[in-house]
């Protein structure tokens, strides 16, 4: 298998953007129709409160080329969570689905905490009019911490398979600080749920389904799935949990693996993204994939530098 | 309507010495009766910090089974320590109650931490005793019961039950925040989950009681305590603003079931209010039903939801 990358493909910057956000274009997802492709991203307002970020979801539609841009929602599409509930401060991302004549949109909510930045859970709503507005089930997550997943639950990625709903995720499997006084930092590991409904969920509570490869402390985060050949592929990021934002090889990196079984998987990286050469736009970090398949060939949109600030870009998966 | 004669208070917090963790507070009691002595759980606070907020710990009260006014021990330490960094249990755990299940004791508590937007958010943990609930370990390091579509934020106050093989928490869900004077203060209404292993729960998703004294009422300490052939649940209520006084503070309600979840609310029943003067004068919460040695009792907390401890009353009867 090899990917082949076709650059950056939407940079958030040179577009309008619904609900006064004008920088990032995070984590896209891809919803495909018959004459274009709908990807949803997530992108950011200044909270007036306080100066800090909130996320918020928008797509734009792009030919089949995955080139030209048609047009970029100009309303809300989903609003964000009342005062106190887990989607209060951002949705980031939102995994789509068509599910009959309905959109499910998986999504991962934030909401800000006092001794830690942030915890998350993992909503659905749903869609009615082909994608263009969503509707919460509930105002709380279908998914959140439990016994042993103790916190950020989150960026669910969900596909039937064989009747059965999957959903692959993230848990936290908790925070520390390198020393007192400096900011907690987190830890999340990819985990799987399965449903025969999509909002029943069972977890197999804690269990990291992809091996680390760089220890205890390496972060894995937006598992995404696509069947090639028969066989199941995983793409998805990995970090350091220290020191990632800023320090070249220790920020997010495309993990790859593949199952057959959907239970047991196997880490290849070597199958991943290559590396961007000096200068790019993906040159210092890659990251947020989502892979899909459009008229038989299969795509990995992903984020580069500065977690998709600029916007996101394209590679060809060939089998 | 049933009568409670009130006995009087029975523990004070502020007289115990020689812990830092236990200043003021001795909220939400909660019983586990031995051969000679009752074990009565509770929930206490150390002095606030430079920010004025609070953490809360449960510890326990041991109380002669002859005489409840006769203190024998408090417990050395609190029965669980707070949870870690950004666990849901960090700044508290708040209330407790208890259960036997075999050779351990099981404890079903409330964790807290601390929200940006909102003061805080709580959610249901569980943990175990093997030593006859002197000391506690958690389960895991999350809840056993969180949010969910229909329960989006503040699960706290369980309440657990066994009745046959089934077991059953009662506890309250928080329904809105509501701004009051630009200070976010929660709603929350009395719920019920079951469970065959106390473990995984199912939640029922609806409000049991239906709400009296105005629709953002808050709802509190569901105590169901079997008698006479029905269920019968004693809780508080307040209403959602001005509440840390007398007008708008703390009752307590009464309702009854022949099922666990179809509940009948009949305040005028409950038998016991505010005292014309003393320790429970402005409000009465958080009641916890026992029997014991025949007798049907009942401890509360008085003014400032227990900020000076607990009392108890006597059932003149029986719950029928």
């Amino acid at each position: 298998m090899k990917l082949t990358k076709r650059g950056r493909i939407f940079d958030p910057t040179h577009h309008t953007l619904p609900n006064g956000c004008v920088q990032f274009a995070q984590s896209p997802q891809a919803l495909v129709f018959e004459d274009f492709v709908r990807i949803y991203f997530s992108t950011r307002a200044v909270d007036e409160a306080n100066g800090k970020y909130l996320s918020h979801v928008a797509f734009v539609d792009m030919r089949k080329n995955l080139r030209e841009v048609i047009r970029v929602s100009d309303k809300t599409v989903i609003p964000l969570g009342g005062l106190g509930c887990f989607d209060e401060h951002g949705i980031f991302p939102m995994n789509v689905l068509r599910h009959g004549d309905r959109i499910y949109g998986y999504t991962c909510g934030w909401s800000r905490r006092v001794s830690v930045s942030v915890d998350t859970g993992i909503g659905l709503a749903v869609s009615r009019d082909d994608g263009l507005t969503f509707q919460r089930i509930g105002e709380g997550p279908l998914l959140g911490a439990s016994l042993h997943e103790p916190c950020l639950v989150g960026d669910g990625f969900v596909k039937v398979i064989g009747g059965s709903f999957h959903m692959w995720y993230i848990f936290g499997t908790g925070w520390q600080r390198l020393a007192p006084g400096a900011a907690a930092e987190r830890t999340y590991k990819i985990g799987h749920a399965v449903s025969t409904d999509g909002v029943q969920w069972v977890k197999e509570e804690a269990r990291q389904i992809i091996a680390d490869r760089l220890g205890a402390d390496e972060s894995q985060a937006l598992p995404t799935v696509v069947e090639i050949g028969g066989r199941h592929h995983m793409f998805f990021c990995y970090r350091e949990s220290f020191d990632f934002r800023k320090t070249q090889g220790r920020g997010y990196r495309i993990g790859h693996a593949w199952s057959d079984d959907l239970s047991h998987w196997t880490r290849d990286d070597d199958c991943a993204l290559p590396e961007a050469g000096p200068g790019e736009w993906d040159c210092e970090m890659q990251c947020y994939p989502h892979a899909f398949e459009c008229d038989g060939r299969f795509f990995l949109l992903y984020n580069g530098n500065a977690f998709g600030r600029h916007g996101f870009g394209l590679a060809e998966i060939e089998p | 309507m049933f009568v409670w004669k009130k006995r009087g208070k029975v523990f004070t917090p502020q007289a115990v010495e020689g812990r830092s963790w236990l200043k003021e507070f001795a909220q939400a009691p909660a019983t586990l009766v031995f051969d000679d002595f009752v074990r009565v759980y509770f929930s206490c606070r150390p002095p606030a910090d430079a920010n004025g907020q609070y953490v809360s710990y449960s510890a326990y009260v041991d109380l002669d089974r002859g005489d409840l006014f006769k203190v024998l021990r408090v417990s050395d330490a609190p029965i669980l320590a707070l949870g870690g960094l950004g666990e849901f249990d960090e700044f508290g755990t708040y209330p407790v109650s208890v259960i036997r299940a075999g050779d351990e004791v099981r404890a079903y508590y409330a964790g807290w931490t601390r929200c940006e937007s909102v003061p805080f958010d709580v959610a249901i943990g569980c943990a175990v005793s093997h030593d006859q609930g002197k000391t506690f370990t958690r389960l895991g390091r999350g809840p056993v019961l969180g949010r969910s579509p229909d329960e989006p934020f503040v699960l706290s106050g369980p309440k657990i039950r066994r009745f046959n093989d089934l077991w059953c928490l009662w506890y309250i869900a928080g329904r809105k925040w509501k701004r009051v004077a630009g200070r976010p203060e929660p709603v929350y209404k009395i719920r019920m989950a079951t469970s065959r292993d106390g473990i995984r729960w199912t939640p029922l998703n609806r409000d049991l009681i239906e709400s009296r004294i105005e629709e953002d009422e808050a709802q509190a300490s569901p105590d169901v305590f079997y008698a006479n052939g029905k269920f019968h649940m004693f809780f508080c209520y307040r209403y959602s603003s001005d509440y840390r006084g007398k007008a708008n503070g703390y009752r307590i309600g009464y309702a009854s079931s022949s099922n666990l979840t179809d509940w009948v609310r009949d305040d005028a029943k409950a038998g016991i209010d505010v005292s014309d003067q003393g320790w429970d004068a402005e409000m009465v919460s958080y009641p916890h039903v026992f029997e014991l040695d025949g007798r049907t009792c009942l401890f509360y907390l008085g003014d400032q939801v227990g900020r000076h401890g607990f009392g108890l009353a006597e059932l003149d009867g029986t719950l029928a």
